[in-house]
């Protein structure tokens, strides 16, 4: 009993604990109610609704803790595949040179908000909220708000790069696991921690803040760029109507309410991917249920303020253990 | 569970309750498992068991199960879908079935998809589309008709000649047609100069069919007029504005038309506002939503086009329904949902009469009409 117990401290000490619970008792709740939650083909489903969110969210919890956001990110993930487009069929480029061509303009776009967030001095929420519109602009103009298939000489790549079932939360896994051991184990990581638990500090400690959080908004907006890319892949269409604020906000939501604070200075990529998948076992399973268009945006918020009422009251429940 | 009485079970089926909600009914553990059961076997010795033969259910049909139709949409709040959606709801009461409405607030492709698959996954009885995207759909789709649902387009259809997808018929208005009526009417009410066509959102398919039919008209009607093609927007204050500001800009515009519901409601109020018909501007559009109706009464637009969006909701129930009933015997049919013409002189029952028909009512009524029918 003491011994379960111990386990069961040990298992509430970890930040993201509440959050898995959360996750598994409304897997729970969706398998006993429809009985088809847990099939394949389902779970196939909830891996491409997590995804995108996740990817994007890691990058977004490098940035919040790093004391900046980024409102932009949704546009890029909306440009993104079309300058892979560009390249491809205008340009004449070979298809993986055009993806990270695409992927190196997303991150400049990263290098640009960060240059006039940190030397510039305007707050990144601004500055970001004015990049979203410049490139939706970007985005629309360039593509005359004309939605196009993948260029045909992608085909080959396309099974891995998200046209396959399991693509993409492959893909989202890789990059957590990365970004998870650069937070928590990398020099850069304590360095993003540091910057936006003290700035001051940080920078009198000689980190030089200004190079990690430009470097930061580069990783994000280069996320975004990739999430993009293998969205269209997945649906097999470049899209303008794609992205924009929409999955920002949910990667943003994904990353709170995986215990990323939006003050600065703490967050958990593990816990983004978590809270990428609540939202995303959320989605599918009301559309298993059968769950109205208009009453779903009435109950998904009320989930994600309970989700957050319960992780927030089971990490004082933590706190208190550990005292 | 060996212990049940098989008479019980099978009264309990009768519900259609989840499966741990029946385990727990019939082992006894739910609070109102006893008075649940009784009410079952009541049920199950009720007059609905005393014959087996046809014509118990519906009409003179079979019983059929509470069937579960999924309709997946590009813009699932905006009001022209309301008649739609209360086109399924009074289909769904006629037959005994039920739908369900999901898809993207905001034409998103990939939420769509996600919808759809999540539909599949739920072994949805059958599934309504609007393929408003000419790749995006093929796949989800050919997956549905792999698991055996039905799956028909409504209101979208992919791009004139591509469909898009392998559904199995397509219900709505033919866009392009619309479009080319749209176009050969701007050639009768314009001479020559420039003429301006708005559309909400260029590339979505359930709308880009439109103007390319009325370029194409106007082109083969061998007139000078120049046609201009403008992105409005998707968002109504945004629409209004482009319009408003597009018309400041052009004094020498002759024509001014929409393919949208919300461009159409703009080219309304800006034409009433700088009273353009004065100034002998042509104007039209597309869809019933109360701007433009009042537009047309009071004079400021020539004509708006009738897409009936309550049949598009109702039709593809029945469609879906008698493909399930038949075993696929009968199989949807391609269905034009009609290009009617609202114009002074018949818009004014549109005005005076509120209805779910027009998705201007919620309440079900019978619509008396009197007088001869217009024709041609």
């Amino acid at each position: 009993m003491i011994a379960l117990r111990r386990i069961g401290d040990e298992f509430l000490k970890r930040r993201e604990a509440s959050i898995l619970l959360v996750a598994i008792a409304l897997m729970a709740y969706f398998q006993a109610t429809t009985g088809i939650f847990f099939t394949e083909s389902n779970i196939v489903n909830v891996s491409q609704y997590v995804a995108a969110t996740a990817i994007i969210a890691a990058g977004q919890v490098l940035l919040l803790v790093s004391g900046e956001i980024d409102l932009s990110v949704g546009n890029v993930y909306t440009l993104a595949p079309f300058l892979m487009h560009y390249a491809v069929d205008f340009w004449g480029v070979p298809v993986i040179p055009s993806i990270l061509l695409a992927l190196v303009l997303s991150a400049l776009i990263g290098l640009v908000n960060g240059f006039i967030t940190v030397v510039l001095r305007v707050p990144s929420f601004v500055t970001t909220l004015g990049m979203l519109f410049l490139i939706s602009g970007i985005t629309l103009i360039t593509s005359n708000a004309y939605p196009v298939p993948i260029p045909t000489a992608a085909d080959a790549f396309a099974p891995w790069l998200g046209a396959a079932p399991w693509a993409e939360i492959i893909w989202a896994l890789l990059i957590i696991a990365v970004l998870h051991a650069v937070l928590t184990s990398t020099r850069w990581g304590l360095h993003t921690i540091a910057v936006g638990g003290n700035l001051l500090g940080a920078s009198e400690a000689g980190i030089r803040v200004g190079r990690i959080k430009i470097g930061n908004f580069m990783i994000c907006s280069a996320l975004g760029g990739f999430a993009g890319i293998i969205e269209a892949f997945r649906i097999d269409s470049i899209d303008p109507t794609a992205g924009g604020t929409g999955i920002m906000f949910a990667a943003v939501a994904s990353a709170v309410i995986g215990g990323t604070a939006l003050a600065g200075g703490s967050g958990t990529i593990i816990g983004a991917l978590l809270g990428a998948v609540v939202l995303g076992v959320l989605r599918d399973g009301f559309n298993l249920i059968g769950v109205d268009a208009y009453t779903f945006d009435l109950i998904i918020g009320a989930a994600i303020l309970l989700a957050m009422i319960s992780n927030v009251h089971l990490a004082r429940l933590r706190r208190a253990g550990r005292t | 569970m060996g212990d049940i009485d098989p008479r019980v079970e099978e009264a309990v089926e009768t519900f259609g309750l989840p499966a741990v909600a029946r385990r727990r009914l019939l082992t006894g553990g739910g609070l109102f498992s006893a008075g649940l059961a009784a009410s079952a076997l009541l049920a199950a010795c009720g007059p609905d068991q005393q014959s087996n033969s046809g014509g118990e259910g519906v009409g003179d049909f079979p019983k059929t199960p509470k069937w579960k139709f999924v309709f997946v949409n590009h813009v699932t709040s905006n009001p022209f879908f309301v008649p739609t959606q209360y086109g399924a709801a009074d289909a769904c009461a006629l037959l005994g079935c039920e739908f369900q409405w999901t898809g993207s607030k905001t034409s998103i492709a990939g939420e769509m998809v996600n919808a759809t698959n999540a539909a599949v996954s739920a072994k949805a009885d059958g599934i309504a589309l609007c393929v408003v995207d000419v790749n995006a759909f093929a796949k989800p789709v050919d997956n549905a008709l792999d698991a055996g649902i039905p799956v028909v387009s409504y209101n979208a259809d992919g791009a004139p000649g591509k469909p898009g997808t392998n559904r199995l018929a397509y219900i709505g208005q033919d866009l392009f047609t619309s479009g080319v009526r749209l176009g050969e009417r701007i050639a009768e009410l314009v001479e020559s100069g420039e003429v301006v066509g708005f559309i909400a959102t260029p590339g979505q398919l359930n709308i880009q069919p439109r103007i390319d039919g009325a370029k194409q008209a106007i082109e083969q009607s061998g007139k000078s007029i120049t046609f201009n093609q403008i992105a409005s927007g998707a968002e109504l204050p945004q629409e209004l504005s482009t319009i408003d500001a597009y018309s400041q800009g052009h004094p020498d515009l002759k024509g001014m038309f929409a393919v949208d519901a919300g461009s159409t409601e703009g080219v309304a109020k800006v034409m009433a506002k700088y009273k353009l018909k004065d100034k002998g501007v042509a104007s039209g559009g597309f869809d019933l939503v109360p701007g433009t109706l009042e537009g047309i009464k009071n004079g400021h637009l020539d004509f708006t086009i009738d897409q009936q969006p309550y049949l598009q909701g109702f039709l593809p129930v029945l469609s879906l329904y008698l493909y399930k009933l038949s075993g696929g015997l009968v199989s949807p049919a391609e269905t034009n949902t009609g290009l009617l013409f609202v114009t002074k002189d018949n818009v004014d029952p549109y005005l005076t009469t509120k209805t779910r028909f027009e998705g201007s009512d919620t309440k079900q009524q019978l619509v008396e009409r009197s007088g001869a029918i217009g024709h041609g």
